[in-house]
């Protein structure tokens, strides 16, 4: 049957040499064992290019453990969306693939049906305060977060205030092991939190979007996109702060003139701080900082991205020209009220059109209820994924510096290369051995070896393409997520199975979701890795596995964005429909078949980019 | 007793005068939409030509007619289209209707304007009427003496056998059912078609749909060619666009000084017949009309050879969309609460694969 379908079974995948070992990396349970083979081959797996596009860091994987229950449990148990189960996850050569799980027995639909009914009912009834109270709560768990003491080192001798007037009973080795389990409880908490309304937002926009088809049975997704998206997402406050400072900037010349320079960033601040203006100037600057710039600069999924507190000369570099835009008299402002007015009368629009009284009326509640609730999915975006993630990525460093100093590893960021539940080996042998005394050896050379290792083997899988799916495609799938965020649908599917038999040479055309409206040729900028994305040059259209909204600055460069993934709510579909800059998401394929300076057609309003010429 | 009427002097109100196409012409022009120049002769001027020497000819003609006799009743509808045909209007009709189409080749400096004449029945539901509202449209008349003889032809369609033998049958009296026929200047056509204020393959009321072909609109109506076809999102106005390889077209033979069918050159078949702009232009008419009207319409437009955009589009007809404005009275959705709806929802499972 698998073959029929032509998608490989998981335990036929072929790995090259070089990524021997990669399975320790991951905890046991990611693996596709014989043990589950039943089961597993019943399911289809797809590679989850929106969240995991890249060879997973061990610890990275952190994130995608946390959600897979998180966002499992609220469609299973709390909520009880009654025919949807979980998402699982397994890896596969370092790359990580999800499956919605097959519904769960009719008498289990109807058990959830009674809580779902109850429970959710009374979340949409709540939502406004209820927001209020999570926002809270969340912000509360990343001061939390932020509060925790990373020891910077073991002492030779614990300090006297630690044994006078009363010896304090635990010292640095408890510390740093209790540290640590802190520090991934709180992550995994967090990811609880991210779902608590997340599944429910989800499913009234997949509500409102069937009530849209019904009434206008010809509604683009775009349009429909169009129409829910909000202009006051907070995930736009970085930038709209960096446009504040950009402003405060070019008002003084002395800040400006070195806020312009080619110098690093490091050396714009050092420069500035010997001004009085300068100085103020970095107040303001220092008050955006937290929370607005703790930003990730790619998803907020890898260490590696680093964010707007890490990497200066991101920040500084977009500063430098909307400071250069701004005194040439441009704006660089997002022009919010009348983003919010232009949605707010497109939807009036469509309500005139509506023929009867009681159509009007379903649209109106249901226009509502998603309106109020739908918030939710596009702000949890900074809390979570760039403002905690950022806190927790500051954190783990403090860690890897620990690390370090105590001989176990060789660089700070090494300790990405093992996984959560390794690196409490590693913390405790660097404890044991500290509390041994002198002259004791550690088993740091191990950790080494593996550390350096585990680089080779993700060096190759970065170099290796992974197939796009594993299994048996399903018959349907009930869980909201699967097709709001990865769009996964009939198409997909078939496009997949097309797509691992095409010669990337021979595509003239590729098809994707009409996620932005307009038309656009240029010529294309292949973006496979997100470091990558400062080679981005004005009118350029962005071809990427997916895009993220903290790359927002960017999108007022390029003309067009192709994403080989995504469906119409992914991020760089709101993104692009916010910019007015055309898209095609989802395409399967973009990064594959097109190389930069390709020029294409892309057309936003169908989902079809021409290949026109190649380069 | 007017026998001739200004399109823009008679609208809804004046439908027993001039007709439902010729009042439904005259509201377009209360709209402000652009309609080509033209006058109706209204139903008085009928009545008079056939209550006038003509009445007795043509209850001779019946008297002696076996309506049950599909042959006899046949020779009566052409024996009567005959003498209808040979008698002349009075003098005083005549004169008026001259001086209506003088005064109208004369807008456009020229003294034989090419003119389409057709009838506008006054009763929708009258076999006689809808078919004559279909067979009976001349196009490119030129010069009075055939405009007067494709009038009276219009008229004549009121004795076809078949719209004889229904008032018989219905015992309406000849005289009470009546025909108006208007004179229109004709769009020397780059482009024409159709256009309707609702997708009619779904009935969603976001969209425009538009049909057009190179030439006159008759080959759309009449569905003689695959159209180029355009879907409009009236609030967007994002367009979508499906190119047809277009076969032949409807154009004026200044040789055979007629309008012929004729194929479209290889060079023109697989290009966009109607521009972006003038698509866009053509929706923003049609909704203008739909509003106009209160409900959906099915409209012919054409777009002029000569006249630079957007001077060039005219509204040559609109009636109203009949078989979704029906099915639109009832709510889609049905009268449930988003909660219902939210629960109807969540039970179902979204189909993948085959």
């Amino acid at each position: 049957m698998a073959e029929k379908k032509g998608f490989p079974m998981p335990l036929e995948v072929e790995y090259p040499k070089e990524l021997e070992g990669w399975e320790e990396m991951y905890p046991p349970m990611y693996m596709f064992s014989k043990d589950r083979k039943e089961w597993e081959e019943k399911h289809f797996w797809f590679h989850d290019k929106i969240h995991a596009p890249e060879a997973m860091y061990p610890l990275d994987l952190i994130f995608h453990e946390a959600w897979q229950i998180a966002l499992a449990q609220y469609t299973t148990r709390v909520f009880c969306i009654p025919p949807a189960q979980g998402i699982a996850q397994r890896m596969v050569g370092c790359y990580m693939y999800i499956t919605p799980i097959a519904p769960p027995p009719p008498e289990i639909i109807g058990e959830k049906a009674g809580h779902f009914q109850k429970r959710v009912f009374y979340i949409f009834d709540h939502y406004d305060e209820l927001w209020g109270t999570w926002l809270k709560k969340f912000k509360a768990l990343g001061e939390e977060m932020n509060n925790i003491k990373v020891p910077g080192e073991f002492p030779k001798f614990e300090p006297d205030d630690t044994v006078f007037p009363e010896p304090r009973g635990y010292y640095t080795s408890y510390e740093v092991i209790d540290a640590w389990d802190r520090l991934v409880n709180l992550m995994i908490k967090g990811w609880q939190y991210h779902f608590q309304y997340l599944n429910l937002a989800y499913l009234a926009y997949l509500l409102f979007a069937d009530i849209c088809r019904k009434l206008f049975p010809g509604l683009s997704e775009s349009t429909i996109g169009k129409l829910v998206a909000g202009a006051y997402v907070q995930m736009f406050r970085p930038e709209e702060e960096l446009c504040r400072l950009a402003r405060l900037a070019a008002a003084v010349p002395a800040v400006s003139k070195v806020l312009k320079s080619d110098i690093p960033a490091e050396k714009k601040m050092e420069s500035l701080r010997m001004t009085a203006e300068g100085n103020d100037w970095l107040v303001e600057y220092e008050k955006s900082k937290d929370p607005w710039f703790f930003v990730s600069c790619g998803s907020g999924w890898f260490h590696y991205e680093g964010s707007w507190t890490t990497k200066l000369e991101i920040p500084f570099g977009y500063l430098k020209g909307d400071i250069e835009r701004v005194e040439k008299g441009e704006k660089i402002e997002r022009d919010v009220p009348s983003i919010d007015k232009a949605r707010a009368e497109l939807a009036e629009e469509y309500r005139k059109l509506i023929k009867t009284d009681e159509d009007r009326k379903s649209f109106d509640d249901t226009y509502r209820a998603v309106r109020t609730i739908y918030k939710y999915a596009e702000d949890h975006l900074f809390w979570v994924e760039h403002w905690f993630h950022t806190i927790w990525f500051d954190k783990v460093r403090e860690f890897g510096r620990l690390l370090v100093k105590s001989g176990m590893l060789k660089g700070v960021d090494d300790i990405y290369l093992f996984n959560r539940f390794e690196v409490p080996l590693i913390m405790e042998d660097m404890a044991t051995t500290w509390a041994l005394g002198e002259g004791v050896p550690s088993m740091f050379q191990y950790w080494q070896a593996k550390a350096e290792k585990r680089k080779k083997i993700l060096d190759a899988a970065k170099k290796w393409n992974p197939i796009p799916a594993l299994g048996t495609p399903p018959e349907e799938v009930a869980e909201p997520f699967t097709v709001m965020l990865w769009g996964i649908t009939t198409e997909k599917v078939q496009d997949w199975l097309k797509g691992m038999a095409v010669v990337p040479g021979e595509v003239t055309e590729l098809k994707g979701f009409a996620s932005s409206a307009g038309v656009v040729e240029g010529k294309v900028r292949v973006v496979k890795r997100l470091e990558e994305i400062t080679k981005i040059e004005q009118g350029e259209i962005l071809v990427c596995p997916t895009t993220n909204p903290a790359w927002a600055p960017i999108f007022t460069k390029i003309k067009a964005s192709i994403t080989d993934i995504g469906g119409l709510t992914s991020h760089a579909a709101i993104v692009c429909r916010e910019y007015g800059v055309p898209s095609v998401t989802g395409t399967g394929i973009a990064t594959n078949v097109l190389k930069t300076g390709d020029t294409v057609k892309v057309d936003g309003n169908t989902g079809i980019v021409k290949i026109l010429k190649r380069a | 007793m007017p026998y001739t009427l200004w399109f823009d002097r008679a609208g809804k109100e004046a439908l027993a005068l001039v007709g439902g196409k010729n009042a439904s012409l005259g509201e377009l022009i209360r709209a402000g939409i652009p309609v080509p120049a033209g006058f109706s002769v209204t139903t008085d001027a009928y009545l008079e030509f056939i209550t006038g020497s003509l009445k007795d000819k043509i209850l001779r003609v019946l008297s002696r007619t076996d309506l049950q006799d599909v042959a006899s009743l046949e020779e009566a509808s052409r024996v009567i289209r005959q003498v209808m045909a040979q008698t002349p209007f009075s003098q005083k009709m005549e004169e008026e209707i001259a001086s209506n189409y003088e005064a109208l080749a004369k807008v456009f400096d020229t003294s034989d304007l090419p003119v389409a004449v057709r009838s506008s029945a006054t009763a929708e539901d009258l076999p006689g009427a809808s078919f004559a509202g279909q067979q009976d449209t001349f196009l490119w008349i030129q010069g009075i003496e055939n405009v007067l003889e494709k009038i009276k032809h219009c008229m004549s369609s009121l004795f076809t056998p078949r719209a004889i033998s229904y008032r018989v049958k219905m015992g309406f009296p000849h005289e009470k059912v009546l025909i108006s026929v208007g004179v229109q200047k004709i769009v020397d056509a780059r482009a024409a078609g159709v256009m309707f204020t609702l997708n009619p393959l779904n009935g969603d009321p976001s969209r425009v749909v538009i049909e057009g072909n190179w030439g006159l609109g008759e080959t759309v109506v009449a569905g003689l060619c695959n159209p180029d076809k355009f879907v409009v999102d009236k609030v967007t106005m994002v367009v979508e666009r499906e190119i047809s390889l277009k076969g032949t077209e409807c154009i004026f033979d200044p040789k055979r000084r007629e309008v012929v069918h004729a194929d479209i050159p290889p060079d023109r078949r697989e290009i966009q017949c109607i521009e972006d702009q003038e698509v866009l232009e053509l929706a923003r008419y049609a909704r203008k009309i739909e509003d106009y009207y209160g409900c959906p319409q099915d409209i012919e437009w054409a777009i002029d050879k000569q006249k630079p955009f957007p001077f060039n589009i005219y509204m040559v007809q609109s009636r109203p969309e009949t078989v979704w404005s029906q099915k639109r009275k009832e709510p889609i959705l049905g009268k449930k609460s988003v909660y219902e709806m939210l629960m109807e929802k969540a039970l179902l499972t979204v189909k993948i694969g085959s």
